[in-house]
């Protein structure tokens, strides 16, 4: 649905974007992260054929963003990071301007603004002037500009930023129950986000696409991403250490004579383990696999060569 | 086709733009005020029943305040992030520009229809000339026109509203001033530049000669700033 292939972008001698290249399928919705200036905003633009890229191509639907432009922007809602409005207008006004723009006039038009402002929760709202609504509203204004063709793809930058817990709340909700009938690329630097709506995630840093996958997966990914806490007594330490595939065998302190051990190996060790200890006597009270949290795997990710 | 409906809904989204805001009755009011003051002392220095002294005067009052009224548009829509909306809106980037030049080109030419006051007021206390009357009017829209084309090239050119503005009218003083060359230059030379000039051109309109050369003139001039506007901001998504 969307693909990515090696596309790079500088602006000027500056390199924004290094061959970076993923497929997003069909259905899929994935948060882009990444710290700010990440490139996060760049790709998108490029998905949409605001920018171009220098180097590399990118396609949505089967259509090169650069070569057949039309038919990409008649199938993506793009949300940019800030909502693209016009202060003086009416948010009714605004909308009918966008649903033409669109191609939709007359009663189309009109069924189409209506439907959309009740999608995101601004039924009611017509008359009001968008100059003097809080970000929380603009946000959906800006959403309902994204939507009001009911586009294939949705490209959303920072679609919740600057808004309060509740608004959050709702916006996830909302993209959510988008994602049951549209691709979706969301960009955010809120990591929960991700947790609570993407099932697969990207993580891009310096230009540079860094790890790529479901949430567990990027949490494998991470620099000493998966490990093992082990609480054992009667056993020696470099016991342990010998058993197959085991890598690393750190002591993390002591309690009720039990001795507390971060292990980490090459494959899931936990049945070994327990095997050992049954055959050995040991006495072995804890046993379980912890991942690093997705804060912490996206800053041992991010940090990685920078 | 789907062009020529973007490139109506632009147009109406522009006019709304200038009548939602305080820019058209400011402008409009102003326009006015000035140009009744040149109607006046036209009319009462030269005695004669005619519009020439006004309408030349006004073309040179556009030079400067036309830039204000179009030095809005594409520094606005970069700064407000909606130009990026626009540009990833299914529609051709020329009716974006011709949305936003027709706009202003109405703004001017309604601006023009209340100075039809003043040859009201003429043929009821003489005997105007009206096929002169009709080519004056024509020349100063042409001269609408054309600096509305410059104006959006100078506003595509940079952010800031002001700079834009001034850079209009920077556009347009040198298209002013080759007419005047004969002051500075030797008289061949100046002859070799002076159809350079807007005035140059304007005068015959205001001779009552309709010349296709001169209506060509304005029309490359338009045309030349469209495109280099359409060039413009097409050429700014590859920096």
């Amino acid at each position: 649905m969307i693909e990515a292939i090696h596309i790079s972008k500088s602006y000027g001698p500056r390199p924004a974007l290094q061959d970076v290249s993923f497929t997003v399928e069909r259905g899929e919705v994935v948060g882009f992260l990444g710290p700010n200036g990440a490139g996060k905003s760049t790709t998108m633009r490029i998905l949409t054929g605001f920018l171009p890229a220098t180097a590399g191509e990118a396609r949505i639907c089967g259509f090169d963003v650069f070569d057949q432009p039309m038919e990409v922007k008649r199938r993506v809602g793009y949300l940019p990071e800030s909502p693209p409005l016009y202060p003086e207008f009416s948010v009714g006004d605004y909308l009918a301007f966008i649903a033409e723009l669109r191609g939709f006039y007359g009663m189309e038009r009109t069924r189409r603004v209506g439907r959309v402002m009740e999608r995101v929760g601004l039924a009611g709202w017509e008359q009001r002037v968008l100059g003097s609504l809080s970000k929380g509203y603009r946000q959906r204004v800006g959403l309902a500009q994204a939507l009001i063709h009911e586009p294939e793809v949705l490209i959303l930058d920072e679609p919740t930023s600057g808004l309060d817990p509740t608004q959050v709340q709702g916006m996830r909700d909302l993209m959510r129950d988008l994602a049951s009938t549209r691709t979706v690329i969301l960009s955010t630097h809120v990591l929960a986000e991700v947790e609570a709506i993407c099932p697969r995630a990207m993580i891009i840093a310096g230009g540079r696409l860094r790890a790529s996958g479901t949430i567990r997966e990027l949490q494998q990914q991470a620099p000493g991403g998966v490990w093992y806490r082990l609480e054992i007594a009667g056993a020696d330490p470099r016991e342990i250490g010998g058993l197959p595939g085991v890598t690393v065998v750190e002591p993390l302190g002591s309690a009720d004579g039990f001795l507390q051990l971060r292990v980490r190996a090459a494959s899931d060790p936990r049945e070994a383990l327990a095997q050992a200890a049954a055959a050995r006597g040991w006495r072995l009270r804890a046993l379980e696999e912890r991942l690093p949290s997705l804060e912490e795997a996206f800053l041992g990710i991010v940090g990685r060569e920078s | 086709m789907t062009g020529f409906w973007s490139l109506w809904t632009m147009w109406k989204k522009e006019l709304r733009s200038y009548f939602v805001s305080p820019i058209a009755y400011v402008f409009s009011a102003v326009y006015l005020f000035v140009a009744g003051l040149f109607f006046y002392l036209g009319v009462t220095m030269t005695g004669e029943a005619s519009m020439r002294v006004l309408l030349g005067n006004l073309a040179i009052l556009q030079i400067f305040v036309l830039p204000m009224l179009t030095m809005r548009h594409f520094a606005e829509e970069r700064r407000q992030g909606t130009l990026e909306m626009l540009m990833t809106a299914p529609i051709p980037l020329w009716a974006v520009v011709g949305g936003k030049w027709l706009a202003s080109v109405t703004l001017c030419a309604l601006i023009l229809a209340g100075t039809g006051i003043f040859p009201m007021v003429l043929a009821y206390y003489g005997d105007p000339d009206w096929g002169l009357m009709f080519t004056s009017y024509l020349g100063l829209f042409l001269v609408s026109c054309s600096f509305c084309a410059a104006g959006l090239f100078s506003s595509s050119l940079i952010d800031d509203q002001m700079a834009a503005g001034l850079i209009g009218a920077v556009i347009l003083l040198p298209f002013w001033l080759v007419g005047r060359a004969n002051a500075l230059l030797p008289d061949d030379w100046a002859a070799a530049i002076q159809p350079l000039s807007l005035l140059y051109h304007l005068d015959s309109f205001n001779r009552g000669v309709l010349d296709s050369v001169d209506l060509y003139y304005f029309f490359a001039f338009t045309g030349v700033f469209l495109f280099l506007t359409w060039r413009s901001l097409e050429s700014r998504r590859w920096r």
